[in-house]
């Protein structure tokens, strides 16, 4: 019997699809980010919300997963970006392969601000790297203030915590700042920014952070 | 729920690994999981011996050492001679 030492990651094959996606996205100037929440945590709220605050010039695009139906889709095509459904069948999380296949015949270069909405699930959509420049974890107050202890993956790898829905806040026990501290536990740095989709509350910062990072006119 | 991806990955590495050192078969392969990586040991093991059972590769043990962070990494393939 021979030993023989194996390197690399496990899903190396989702992996080598990421790092072309990011090489595209950085050929073409897009900036990615992935959204991952629970069911319900409010993900397509948030990006009504910002593209509705777009100016339609601004050149944003969204791709939304799930496992069944375009509601998404339909949702957030009434903002006017471009927006196209990933329907996993089944799969509890999108992969980078559904990202490309999702993108084909979108011409990336007229693309500046791209997000990527996964499908609703705090754990699965942790381990497949889509080529996004950010990981951002949704965790609305509905949820309980614990779930970052208890999931910590996706916190520990995401870059900014949105805390969704805190116009429930007078109505529910959720206690944010344990939240937070319990999200700082697992990410000491993790950014975090509180909203609500429903009374806008925190939206102004979410814009914000998102802005800083990506360039809010056409680049020439 | 997505182990079974990833057990499925673990076998595709394997049968390239025992393709490259040919001729041989695999007994025994490791990975190391960080705690952060999303990963349920216990489920993967359990899709890994689904996946494993009545195909070319069995028997094959998989081996899980606990990783840091979210790493989720090969370590070693044991290997005999055919």
């Amino acid at each position: 019997m021979n030993r023989v030492a194996m390197e690399g990651k496990v899903l190396n094959v989702n992996d080598r699809a990421a790092a072309e996606l990011r090489a595209d996205f950085a050929r073409h100037g897009v900036f990615a980010v992935n959204l991952i929440g629970s069911p319900g945590s409010g993900k397509t709220a948030l990006l009504e919300r910002t593209l509705e605050s777009y100016d339609p010039a601004r050149r944003a695009a969204v791709l939304t997963g799930d496992i069944q139906t375009d509601a998404d889709a339909a949702r957030l095509a009434r903002y006017g970006f471009p927006v196209r459904q990933i329907t996993t069948a089944g799969a509890c999380h999108l992969d980078a392969r559904m990202v490309r296949r999702a993108l084909e015949g979108w011409d990336l270069s007229t693309i500046d601000l791209l997000f990527i909405e996964n499908v609703g699930n705090l754990v699965c959509p942790t381990s497949y790297d889509l080529g996004e420049a950010h990981k951002i974890v949704l965790l609305s107050v509905t949820e309980g203030e614990e779930k970052p202890l208890k999931y910590p993956g996706i916190f520990f790898k995401a870059d900014l915590l949105a805390i969704t829905k805190v116009d429930l806040l007078p109505y529910v026990p959720f206690q944010v700042h344990v939240a937070e501290a319990n999200a700082r536990r697992i990410h000491p740095d993790i950014d975090i920014v509180r909203v609500s989709s429903t009374s806008k509350t925190g939206l102004d910062r979410w814009l914000e952070w998102i802005a800083r990072r990506a360039p809010a006119v056409p680049a020439l | 729920m997505h182990e079974v991806t990833v057990a499925a990955g673990i076998l595709d590495a394997v049968r390239a690994e025992v393709a490259a050192q040919k001729p041989a078969r695999a007994i025994k392969v490791g990975v190391r999981i960080g705690q952060m990586a999303g990963i349920d040991p216990e489920s993967l093991a359990f899709c890994f011996e689904a996946l494993v059972k009545g195909t070319d590769v069995e028997p094959l043990e998989l081996e899980i050492e606990r990783g840091s962070a979210d790493e989720l990494e090969f370590c070693y393939l044991e290997l005999e001679p055919t």
